[in-house]
């Protein structure tokens, strides 16, 4: 039921331009916001090894 | 707006990311200065492997930056120049950027990275005759102190010359294991390996995408630094207990400390250490016997020419270094088969490599015969030898070095 109603919502709001560049911009935050959650964690770790002087 | 939603929508959506990148960057920054005095004397991977922290405490007046290698790791003590100034007994503090097997062209990538936050600045350069003297660089230790960032850092800097760079681009090329999983950098360095119209070109046109990649790495360092400071309460505040150093009573106290390490040999060899040598001298060695090699291995050693960028860097950047080496272990090496007079290669070129940049240099070479120095043959610093070093790193933070 409120699948149906979301729905709804969004298609009205979509025929709104304004409201359509908002709902666009907020999908395509939500991407970065993915991508840096998925991939924005950098590695510093170096690979160990044993030191055994020169 | 009516026609193209996606591209208003699309633009509107960077604009909101490079304005956070920003903001991120602004806080980041302004957490790492307040807590940069906290973190000094803690030995975090993070102050070694990203740029944020040090460009932190390189901004910081009241702290000294030492860079070096296993001559500051190796002897757990408490006069080691980190340990010693943690209570900025005469103003100031000491933040190691230190690993065992750091070399000169590891610690110029890290310092690459400061950019100009390191115009007018003290650094010390802490280096050993070992490099030099004992053999070459393995990939094993420059891998287990590279990071791509500082790779990245040095490679696409602005404020280093083509020259330099090139010069960098062709050893970094040496490792190849470092360069498996970036086909991009591999290029971008064999590029600037062979200069050339065509390649010159190419790194122009790479140049972009190096620096943005190089803007995410910061990012991500700045990310691993507040994720430290969230997981671990620290205080930003410092305490400072002035007080006067006797260094006399001091350097009579390490001396005798550093004697009970060193009771199962005549050559100062730190006890455990010892098992190393012990096979090696109980066979007659001939004096001078080694001589030829060691000097020829002094001639040849690769580390110069690293020194040399590292050297470069440092002018470049507009530095004020402080190149700190450590002596021969005069008699141990006698003892291997090189003459004092074969060691004394090694200084006659430290000073041939370093007079054209103009940096202050200290060999001790005044104190080689003294065998509780250094606790090997590689010149590791004893606990006496760091009472030196602290007196030096005091008198190069106040202006009274000569």
């Amino acid at each position: 039921m409120w699948i149906k109603r979301l729905t709804t919502f969004i298609t009205t709001a979509y025929a709104n331009p304004t409201t359509k560049t908002i709902l666009l911009t907020l999908y395509y935050l939500a991407i970065i916001a993915g991508l840096i959650i998925m991939y924005g964690k950098g590695d510093f770790s170096t690979p160990k090894f044993i030191y055994q002087g020169f | 707006m009516k026609r193209t939603p996606h591209l208003t929508a699309g633009i509107i959506s960077v604009i909101i990311l490079v304005a956070g990148m920003f903001g991120f960057n602004f806080y980041a920054e302004s957490l790492e200065s307040k807590y940069i005095n906290a973190l000094a004397p803690l030995d975090i991977q993070q102050a070694r492997n990203g740029s944020a922290l040090q460009r932190a405490a390189i901004q910081q007046p009241d702290l000294l930056p030492v860079y070096g290698s296993s001559e500051i790791t190796m002897v757990d003590t408490n006069y080691q120049a980190n340990i010693f100034f943690r209570d900025y007994p005469t103003g100031f503090a000491v933040i190691d950027v230190a690993n065992l097997g750091m070399s000169s062209i590891t610690m110029a990538q890290n310092l690459v990275a400061l950019g100009p936050a390191l115009k007018g600045r003290k650094v010390v350069i802490s280096i050993t005759p070992a490099p030099f003297t004992m053999g070459a660089l393995s990939e094993q230790y420059y891998a287990g102190n590279y990071t791509r960032l500082h790779a990245y850092e040095l490679i696409f800097s602005p404020y280093l010359s083509l020259d330099v760079k090139s010069a960098a681009a062709k050893r970094m090329l040496d490792f190849p294991s470092t360069l498996q999983a970036d086909p991009f950098l591999k290029l971008t360095l064999s590029a600037l390996n062979k200069p050339s119209l065509l390649t010159r070109a190419f790194y122009f046109i790479a140049w972009p995408f190096g620096e943005l990649q190089t803007i995410v790495m910061n990012l991500q360092d700045h990310a691993a630094v507040l994720a430290y400071l969230n997981s671990h309460s620290l205080s930003p505040d410092v305490q400072h207990q002035p007080q006067t150093i006797d260094w006399n009573s001091t350097l009579a106290a390490a001396s005798a400390e550093q004697k009970q390490h060193t009771l199962n040999n005549q050559y100062g060899v730190e006890d455990t250490k010892w098992k190393n040598y012990e096979p090696l001298l109980s066979k007659p060695i001939v004096p001078g016997s080694g001589d030829k090699r060691f000097i020829r291995d002094v001639q040849s050693a690769r580390e110069w020419d690293d020194l040399k960028i590292l050297l470069s860097v440092l002018q470049e950047l507009d530095a004020q270094p402080l190149i700190l080496s450590r002596p021969m272990n005069v008699h141990l090496w006698e003892a291997l088969g090189v003459s004092e007079q074969a060691q004394n290669n090694f200084y006659t070129k430290l000073h041939e490599v370093t007079a054209p940049y103009d940096v202050q240099v200290i060999d001790y070479r005044e104190y080689g015969t003294d065998i509780y120095f250094s606790i090997d043959q590689a010149a590791h610093t004893s606990r006496k030898g760091w009472v030196y070093v602290d007196q030096t790193l005091d008198d190069f933070y106040h202006d009274r070095l000569r």
